[in-house]
């Protein structure tokens, strides 16, 4: 039996590890190797520290507006972070002290990516501004994609795109740079050169209203590149004629990088309708092995908010309802656990006036037969 | 709801009123008329004395359908655990803080009156959208009108060929509040009062007389109609013909005046000011309807602000859009010497939850909420009432439908509390139960 033949038939049995609870929703995470913390950067603005034995909650620091991320460098001394105030932010650990802030954008920071090496740190913005009858996008009034040296803090590159950019990811071997916006644009960047590569659009992910009002929601909210470089995967929701409603389709689709330039690039998978609900989806994670990739977001009709696909047919191998919204899936290094975090409704102050925490944390345990 | 009409009124059964009021109907429709009008009102006397009918008086509603959120526009909470993503910016108001989304709004805060403190008893669209829009709640069988239909009453004269009561939303759609606009909007006071609907893909229809019907030609029929008219009213009282006549007049003066309908001819200067969206091109309509007299437009899109899922991500645009529109209609007005008789409103059906629900969004909310207004009879400005710290409850005195329904005529110069002349039906007024207008944003 070949290894592809026999990774068809592999079969995975994540188990429920712990949950833990954060002050509000977390918008993205970061796990070091050892598992026993984990980084969350948080709808409230704060960069918390959890214990993930004693489930202790550390406020580290806190943003202006939303946090939007949080990547712990490769060396494990140093902790980035990204926000809604259009800052990134530099921590020593372990003391957590600042030790560089960058105004990265006059708007929001919508996500953020620490290149593999730890070398080059990216964030993406763009306000939806009207520009058009129909609220078409107007152009960018500042870069909307923006690269960093983590050495220095010194700008490497500017890229133009549409905005709003909502989603970025840095190529396996960090030499490439792709951004994704409202519109279901992708440009991918040469980061040795600055050069674009490669660009183009999908309409699968975007949504105009009909029902509730005439704009576009929607998006690629989450990128990442698959085996070798050789792909590159995208989620969001599906189209639907009110996405305000937020039920369009669970989707991903792959698209093979087959060279330089828009023609190089072909979609050569999608997650299959059979398998899918409605509800936006914005993370996407590779197992370490390849075997697998888990998306994760919010179910608005269906049985699942995450799930594990086959990487090499792309079918569903294991789905969960965590009653939540997840906003973040990351594997463990060495592939031992799932994480996935998010969060569920604030809702009203509870019967002290207080509001309940409404951050949250799983872990699963992954294991393959 | 259909009202239950009395008795006397052509609902009665009597065939000549349904077969007129079929055709009454079709010829509304061929005028672009999509609501269900009420039947009763046009047959009823005139309501109200004349002295009510304030000379070059006007109001421009901006409806923001779905329900507005107060945190990010008139109230904000920023650093709260309610507060959202978005920051509050200083006004020209000493002290008063609009969001970080209204800049424009901020600098001319000291022509706006900001109510922070509505509290009002529907949280659902559709009875929020008919509470908001008639000032009272649902009373079946009867239909109270909307504000537009009795500004339209108030304010306008049948005797000319703008309509009264336009209505200006270019999408189609809009769930809820799709269905109250098939509705009856008018009510008791009827058909005449009814909005004329156009926008977007609710262009006049068929309003251009036919090429080959020569001027000449065009005034012997109407003379030949009209002789016929006066002979079959003297020859018998028919409320349905009357009510023909009043509808045919409303349909030549559309034929007359259907070039102001059309946003092409707006100044490109003006269209590129207030922006591209559909929602600031039809408020520039707006401002151009009211200076050519009508007395009410109303000025919606669908239903953008009902935000369940990506509030903020919809906001950062919705919201920006409204402060340029508010920001330029303001100045506008007052440029052109009309902001004095020009009351502008900017509210929806309720606001919004503090809290962020799981799909990115805040739900609706009705126990505390603001809008703002401007123009003619409003003190420019004040801020009135405040919410607690996170936006949960209203501090002190709350305002709800009837207070602000007082506040509105009274600004427009016209006694709230005025009965309606209704044969057959129970006594109503404009604004019930004697309440009181919000004393301190009127002048």
């Amino acid at each position: 039996m070949s290894g592809e033949a026999e990774n068809r038939e592999r079969e995975i049995r994540p188990e429920a590890a712990g949950e833990w609870e954060l002050p509000s929703t977390v918008h993205d995470l970061s796990v070091p190797a050892g598992g026993d913390r984990a980084y969350a950067a948080c709808l409230d603005g704060g960069i918390y520290a959890l214990g993930l034995g004693d489930g202790s909650v550390e406020l580290l620091h806190r943003h202006g507006s939303y946090a939007s991320g949080v990547h712990l460098h490769p060396d494990q001394g140093l902790l980035l972070s990204a926000g809604y105030d259009g800052l990134l932010r530099w921590y020593e650990l372990p003391t957590a002290e600042v030790v560089r802030e960058v105004r990265a954008h006059d708007f929001w920071s919508w996500q953020s990516a620490l290149s593999p090496d730890g070398g080059l740190f990216a964030s993406v913005t763009g306000r939806y501004e009207c520009g058009g009858y129909r609220y078409e996008p107007a152009p960018e009034r500042e870069p909307s994609v923006r690269v960093y040296e983590v050495a220095t803090g010194r700008l490497r590159w500017s890229f133009e795109h549409v905005p709003p950019v909502e989603s970025v990811a840095f190529s396996r071997d960090g030499t490439r740079l792709a951004a994704a916006n409202l519109m279901g644009e992708v440009r991918m960047w040469d980061l040795v050169s600055g050069e674009k590569v490669a660009e183009w659009s999908t309409p699968d992910f975007t949504g105009w209203g009909i029902i509730k009002g005439h704009y576009y929601t929607g998006g690629v909210f989450g990128l990442t590149f698959g085996p070798g470089d050789r792909s590159l995967y995208l989620t969001g929701m599906g189209t639907t004629r009110d996405p305000a409603a937020g039920n369009g389709r669970q989707l991903w689709q792959e698209y093979a990088l087959e060279g330089e330039g828009e023609e190089a690039v072909r979609m050569t998978g999608q997650a299959d309708e059979d398998e899918t609900g409605t509800g936006l989806m914005e993370s996407l994670a590779f197992h370490p092995s390849d075997e697998w990739f888990v998306m994760a977001g919010r179910l608005e009709a269906g049985n699942w908010n995450a799930a594990a696909f086959g990487r090499e047919d792309g079918k569903l191998r294991f789905s969960l309802n965590t009653q939540s919204r997840l906003t973040r899936a990351v594997f463990s290094e060495g592939g031992k656990a799932l994480f996935l975090a998010g969060g569920v409704s604030q809702d009203g102050p509870d019967g002290e006036g207080g509001f309940r925490p409404y951050g949250r944390l799983g872990r699963w345990r992954w294991e393959g037969a | 709801m259909r009202p239950q009409i009395p008795s006397r009124t052509p609902d009665c059964g009597d065939p000549e009123h349904r077969r007129h009021r079929r055709r009454f109907l079709q010829g509304l429709a061929g005028a672009g008329v999509v609501s269900t009008l009420s039947w009763s009102g046009l047959f009823s006397a005139p309501a109200f004395a004349d002295q009510a009918r304030r000379a070059g008086k006007r109001c421009i509603l901006l409806w923001l359908t779905g329900g507005p959120s107060q945190f990010e526009t008139w109230d904000p909470k920023p650093g709260t655990e309610t507060g959202g993503p978005f920051r509050s910016i200083p006004t020209r108001t000493p002290g008063v803080h609009f969001s970080e989304l209204l800049p424009r709004c901020a600098a001319i805060s000291d022509k706006l009156a900001v109510i922070r403190s509505m509290r009002t008893g529907q949280s659902e669209h559709f009875q929020g959208i008919s509470l908001l829009q008639r000032g009272a709640d649902e009373r079946p069988p009867f239909t109270r009108p909307t504000l537009g239909s009795v500004i339209a009453r108030q304010l306008g004269r049948l005797d000319t060929a703008l309509p009264s009561f336009v209505l200006l939303d270019p999408c189609p759609e809009g769930n809820e509040f799709k269905a109250f606009k098939a509705g009856d909007w008018a009510g008791w006071l009827g058909a005449e009062y009814a909005p004329l609907r156009t926008g977007g893909e609710f262009r006049l229809p068929d309003v251009d007389r036919l090429a080959e019907i020569a001027d000449a030609d065009h005034e012997e029929r109407e003379a030949l109609r009209a002789f016929l008219t006066r002979r079959y009213a003297g020859e018998r009282d028919s409320r349905a013909a009357r009510a023909h006549n009043a509808v045919f007049e409303r349909a030549r003066g559309l034929m007359q005046s259907a070039h102001l309908f059309d946003l092409e001819r707006l100044p490109p200067r003006d269209r590129e000011r207030y922006g591209p969206g559909a929602f600031a091109q039809h408020a520039l309509l707006a401002r151009s309807l009211v200076e050519e007299g009508v007395p009410f437009v109303m000025v919606a899109n669908g239903m953008p602000w009902d935000t369940h899922v990506f509030n903020h991500e919809i906001y950062q645009m919705v919201v920006p859009e409204l402060d340029n529109v508010v920001y330029q209609l303001v100045q506008d007005l007052e440029e052109r010497g009309m902001l004095d008789s020009t009351l502008v409103a900017i509210m929806g059906e309720f606001g919004r939850t503090p809290w962020i629900n799981v799909k990115r969004g805040r739900d609706h909310y009705s126990k505390a909420w603001s809008l703002a207004l401007a123009g003619c009879g409003i003190r420019p400005g004040v801020v009135v009432g405040e919410t607690d710290r996170r936006g949960i409850e209203v501090v002190g005195e709350a305002y709800d439908e009837k207070n602000l329904f007082a506040t509105l005529f009274t600004a427009l110069g016209i006694d709230p509390h005025t009965s309606y002349d209704l044969p057959d039906l129970p006594d109503f007024h404009l604004v019930e139960e004697e309440a009181e207008p919000i004393r301190e944003v009127l002048v």
